[in-house]
């Protein structure tokens, strides 16, 4: 019943409506087919007594009965797998739209296999969950009730032998469902932790090669295999004894009624053709009770399904205006941004300013919170406190809308969609000419990356842009930014090392996007650095250590001297043979 | 040749499901015994109204026969119950069994896999066979065999039973069996064709979803605002669409089969055929109760098969894929295994390439002196990396001989192999396990002062002593560690390896632009008094160098020192000029 309401709260208008109709439609079948079943008793009464009147009235209502039946059958039938149907479309329709709402922090873990297994098997299996499960569910309570009405109606005594037992299901059911719920979550853990740990394995193959036969990280995959093959082996016993103790209640209650009516029969109260039409209305009362423990498994898959979407959009989104207002200019400020990820915070009472037109350098240890700047430039998240404003506005006033317009952002992990070269520049601006995305592309210089392409511009690169380098990926979304010409660049260096190539057009595609527009940078290269109209340097705590340009830094000879010391040094490291090794510490010496 | 021997390929179509063995009997006979009683109580009823049947015409009915039927019937419930729920606990169990064997060869055929197996998207493939595909076996082993015993077995010893009976009621009773199996079987024609169709538009719904989450970022900065991804919302349509096509082209044969095969159907069509034959004297009253009391059952099975043929058919695919799985050849196993003699190195004619068409590597024959340097230089696609990652054996050279102390690679051991040959490249291996244990992978009798020494060597020990639980911390739960902390980590880790021969991606030393002097320092303690082969990227790192591989095209163009190489008027020549020009050589520039 949980399910029902779950799947109507998940469903667009028009689904609920034909899933209403659906749930009605299923509930008259199963009264119908009780009622067929109880009309078998009368008739089988007057057969057996050899009432041939009796038999002749009693089969035109079955007739009837079983006409009816069949017509809304239909018609249920038809209507269920309507809502399948609409109710794929419906789930996938929720799906995607919540995912663009989702705060990109929820991506940062990766949720591209969880998501793909829910749009596909799990709203397919789902869609087939009113009819294939809900039906066939609703059926094993409807019709055995209508039974036991009927039942009573046609002798008190069996009936009351058949009611008894109800409380007696209900208790069995209640016990198990307890028990099965904890074994089930212990399961669950337990093949997510085997699951992590066959992963790891592989990807640590590697470096496991020199580790031998029985490494540390073969022991803790055995371990969980183990651990996970005991928890299923926990789960099945403990659901197997809860199906056999409430199929044995169930049973119970045809041996009671075939006891009691034989009982009658023999003492008198009841009549031979009474006591088999009985018998047999007892059949029919547990056998569709029986049968429902078979659904579960189905159930569960559905229910999976439901759980995610519904934890989707039980997340927290961020607040949009309700009508966006223009900022004056596009200068971006940091007005005293704390911000955290988790608990723990990223950047502290973060107060600066970057000019309208310039380039500002954000420089500083990793983990000091310099991409978490641009994310919240782009407000991929809002601050904790403080405020991000462009032209004075704060974030939540422009809304994400907005403030996608205005910025565009040229990311280190760039990621291209599966289509051409010109496909993936055009996003930024798709009512674009083709020329005009051809000349973006040349002033990022995709260029010289298509020139050696057979297709050219029109490429496939492949998923996620696989079939080009990383230097060459950003290079493409530099053209992408170009195009899109927003007045602020967020621009993220590569940390990797890049090929020779690739770092000049890089270089100069940066050069490019970035002249007349307000461009924040996280820069790793030197040159970066130098050439910035302000730098702004981070400690290791997300604080402003110092700010200003390249020379006055060096000149006060503060962090920002020592940290480009450092890294000049650092530029200049050579291997050979005779490195020196560094001795070991007199300290360390004392341990061998 | 070399006389080595693949591992003997696993015979897969047994081999599968040896885990189950012997208890295959005990399932099928349990599920025999069960489907077999479970006619036993309706028998059992009929019998009873024969028993009975004196007491309407006033004779005596023989109370021990009634009591002696109510016995066996009320047995044989129990009985068929208890053989039932015996069988499938028997059958989950052995499924739980043949799923822990299964992922257990999985890890077993993951050790045997070449390295480079490892490089593309392997965690994909390695999650979708060890979870969903050995998963999707469990409606094979679990439930399919039960069902297909009981959906064969209870039809035809009711249908002989019932003909032993009267044979004009076993045809009624039949007939409705018969049409649905004609409405099944045509249903599956219409549908059979388009399953080919679905499984690609699942593909394309699944692919649109990952682009989707992966590009998120582009989304929600390039996209329309507030709208989803546009490949997933044409993906979702044409998903949808087809999908209500396939329903209502099979819509109706479906529905048409349900109905003819429901209980209420079947009791009519019989209640007619007995009030008929009964009427007409041809059938005794008492002659015409089996086949209203079994004849209602016979189509139960079909709705069971349906529901269960789509389980079947993602364990069919399960299957083949898994076969494939185990038929990827495994790297080759020295028969009688050499040790090797030093760690020297040397490459004889190597010829490489990962698909046979595209040769990476021609004809290359070099050697690197014990102690020495050797770099690896040329443009990007020359083929450096494949060259170095031939030594640890990410691949086997086609044709020609990798020697490694004298020894070709492919004769020594594992173990013995990588205790010769170290590996640092921009991959991190990490375990979610301690710190300790992480750095003593392939030494876990290492002590805990060698641990600290290799750490601090590597310039991480401070960081560790940072963390939570110092040296206790675990990856991933206590600490994350940024890309240069992993791979100080990975330094300390071969530095405990101790292998005389290391091979190194030069990137790795600015894989952390804000740690490179801690990397760099680590790099230099574990290159020292090794025999080094580095991929070099700038060159400068190089400059001394004891010798200098020059790639172009997969050949091996100069050799030599770099400052006889500088002046050669070759390819280096002009690497060497570009890389000075480079952005890149910035900081090597502001340094000297």
């Amino acid at each position: 019943m949980i399910m029902i309401r779950r799947l109507l709260a998940l469903s667009n208008p028009p689904t609920r409506r034909l899933l209403r109709r659906v749930l009605a439609l299923v509930t008259a079948s199963a009264i119908l087919q009780g009622v067929v079943f109880v009309v078998l008793a009368p008739f089988l009464t007057a057969l057996l007594s050899g009432d041939a009147s009796g038999t002749r009235f009693w089969l035109a209502v079955l007739g009837g009965v079983v006409t009816v039946y069949a017509g809304v059958g239909w018609f249920t039938s038809q209507a269920g797998m309507n809502a399948g149907s609409f109710l794929v479309g419906s789930l996938l329709e929720i799906l995607g739209d919540r995912l663009v709402e989702l705060p990109i922090g929820w991506f940062s873990t990766d949720r591209s296999g969880p998501l793909s297994d829910l749009a596909s098997h799990g709203t397919v299996f789902t869609s087939a969950a009113p009819y294939a499960i809900v039906r066939p569910l609703i059926a094993s309570f409807v019709t055995p009730a209508t039974v036991l009405v009927g039942a009573l109606c046609l002798d008190w005594r069996i009936g009351l032998v058949m009611a008894a037992t109800v409380p007696l299901m209900w208790l069995a059911y209640r016990r198990i469902a307890a028990r099965v719920g904890q074994a089930d979550r212990e399961h669950v853990a337990a093949v997510g932790e085997a699951a992590g740990r066959v992963i790891e394995f592989a990807r640590v193959q590697p470096a496991l090669r020199a580790a031998g036969d029985n490494s540390i990280a073969r022991q803790l995959l055995d371990g969980a295999l183990r651990a996970r093959h005991q928890a299923t082996r926990h789960f099945h016993l403990t659901g197997g004894a809860a199906v056999g103790l409430f199929g044995a209640t169930v049973y119970l209650a045809v041996v009671a009624v075939i006891v009691a009516g034989a009982w009658l029969a023999l003492e008198g109260g009841l009549t031979m053709p009474q006591a088999i039409a009985l018998a047999a209305l007892a059949v029919r009362f547990a056998e569709p009770i029986a049968n429902s423990g078979a659904l579960g498994g189905g159930m569960a898959v559905a229910d999976n399904t439901l759980d995610q979407i519904q934890s989707l959009l039980d997340q927290t989104t961020l607040p949009e205006p309700a009508d966006s207002v223009r900022p004056s200019d596009h200068t971006v400020r940091f007005e005293s941004v704390d911000f955290g990820y988790t608990a723990e915070s990223v950047l502290h009472d973060l107060t600066f300013e970057a000019p309208a037109g310039q380039v500002t350098a954000i420089v500083g240890p990793s983990g000091s919170g310099k991409t978490t700047i641009t994310r919240l430039v782009a407000r991929f998240y809002d601050p904790d406190a403080g405020a991000v404003s462009i032209g004075g506005t704060p974030l939540p006033k422009l809304g994400s809308a907005t403030v996608a317009e205005l910025v565009s952002p040229v990311f280190q992990d760039v990621y291209l969609f599966d289509g051409t070269i010109l496909d993936n520049i055009w996003l930024g601006r798709p009512e674009a000419a083709r020329a005009e995305a051809i000349a973006a592309g040349r002033r990022a210089r995709v260029d010289e990356i298509v020139e050696r392409l057979p297709q050219g511009w029109d490429t496939a690169v492949g998923e996620g842009g696989a079939r080009l380098s990383g230097g060459e990926r950003q290079r493409v979304s530099i053209a992408r930014a170009l195009l899109k010409d927003a007045p602020i660049v967020l621009l993220d260096e590569a940390t990797s090392a890049l090929d020779v190539d690739n770092e000049r057009a890089i270089q100069e595609a940066f050069a490019s996007v970035s002249r007349g527009r307000t461009t924040i940078v996280v820069a790793h290269r030197l040159s970066t650095i130098a050439a910035a109209d302000q730098i702004i340097m981070l400690d290791a705590s997300g604080h402003i250590s110092e700010r200003g340009r390249h020379d006055q830094l060096l000149a006060a000879g503060g962090a920002y001297a020592r940290y480009w010391q450092e890294r000049s040094q650092a530029a200049g490291w050579r291997l050979a043979a005779d490195s020196p090794q560094p001795r070991p510490t007199r300290k360390d010496n004392l341990h061998e | 040749m070399v006389a080595a021997a693949a591992d003997p390929a696993p015979a897969p179509e047994l081999g599968l499901f040896q885990a189950v063995g012997g208890r295959l009997v005990v399932i099928v006979g349990l599920s025999l015994i069960g489907a077999l009683t479970s006619v036993v109580p309706l028998i059992g009823i009929v019998e009873l109204a024969r028993a009975l049947a004196p007491g309407l015409s006033g004779d005596p009915v023989e109370a021990s026969r009634v009591w002696w039927i109510v016995g066996w019937s009320c047995g044989a419930l129990v009985v068929s119950f208890a053989s039932a729920g015996a069988s499938a606990i028997v059958s989950h169990l052995a499924d739980n069994d043949l799923q822990l064997d299964l992922r257990q060869r999985i890890v077993e055929h993951l050790r045997r896999l070449p390295l480079g197996w490892f490089d593309q998207r392997s965690s994909g493939l390695v999650k979708k066979v060890t979870e969903n595909d050995v998963s999707a076996l469990h409606q094979l082993v679990a439930h399919a065999i039960q069902d297909a015993i009981a959906a064969v077995t209870v039809p035809v010893v009711s249908l002989v039973y019932l003909f032993a009976v009267d044979w004009r009621l076993a045809l009624a009773s039949a007939t409705p069996l018969a049409l649905a199996i004609v409405c099944f079987v045509l249903m599956m024609a219409k549908s059979a064709p388009r399953y080919q169709d679905y499984d690609a538009s699942l593909v394309r719904l699944n692919q649109a979803t990952i682009e989707y989450a992966h590009g998120i970022a582009v989304v929600k900065a390039f996209g329309e605002a507030g709208r989803s991804h546009g490949r997933y919302r044409r993906e979702v349509s044409d998903f949808v669409r087809f999908y209500d096509d396939w329903n209502r082209d099979t819509n109706r044969f479906a529905t048409l089969g349900e109905l003819v095969a429901s209980p209420a159907v079947a009791l009519a069509l019989i209640g007619a055929t007995a009030a008929w034959t009964v009427s007409a004297g041809w059938t005794a009253p008492v002659d015409a109760l089996p086949a209203l009391l079994l004849g209602v059952g016979l189509t139960a099975p079909i709705g069971k098969i349906e529901w269960s043929a789509q389980f079947l058919r993602e364990a069919t695919k399960a299957r083949r894929s898994l076969t494939e799985f185990f038929a990827q050849p495994t790297i080759e196993r020295p028969t009688q295994p050499s040790a090797p003699n030093g760690s020297d190195i040397g490459f004889e004619e190597v010829c490489f390439s990962y698909d046979r068409d595209h040769q990476v590597l021609s004809d290359i024959t070099a050697s690197a002196q014990p102690g020495t340097v050797t770099a690896l230089v040329g443009p990007s696609g020359s083929g450096k990396t494949s060259l170095a990652r031939l030594a640890p054996r990410f691949y086997d050279a086609n044709s020609g001989t990798v020697r490694i102390g004298g020894v070709d690679v492919r004769q020594i051991a594992a173990t013995a192999l990588y205790g010769q040959v170290g590996f640092v490249f921009q991959d991190t291996y990490q375990l979610r396990a301690t710190i300790r244990d992480n750095i003593r992978l392939t030494k876990p009798e290492a002590s805990d002062e060698a641990v600290q020494l290799a750490a601090r060597a590597a310039q991480i020990h401070d960081r560790i002593l940072r963390t939570p639980l110092g040296y206790e911390s675990v990856l991933g739960r206590d600490v994350h560690l940024s890309g240069g902390e992993a791979q100080r980590l990975m330094i300390a880790r071969a530095l405990l390896t101790d292998a005389p021969l290391l091979v190194l991606d030069e990137a790795t030393a600015f894989a952390d632009p804000d740690c490179e002097a801690a990397i760099q320092t680590a790099l230099s303690a574990l290159a020292a008094q090794r025999t080094v082969l580095v991929i070099a990227h700038r060159l400068h790192t190089i400059t001394g160098a004891d010798q200098i591989l020059v790639l172009d095209g997969g050949r091996i163009v100069e050799r030599g020192r770099h400052d006889q190489l500088a002046r050669a008027g070759g390819l280096y020549q002009r690497l060497w000029q570009n890389y000075q020009a480079s952005p890149a050589n910035f900081g090597q520039a502001v340094a000297s």
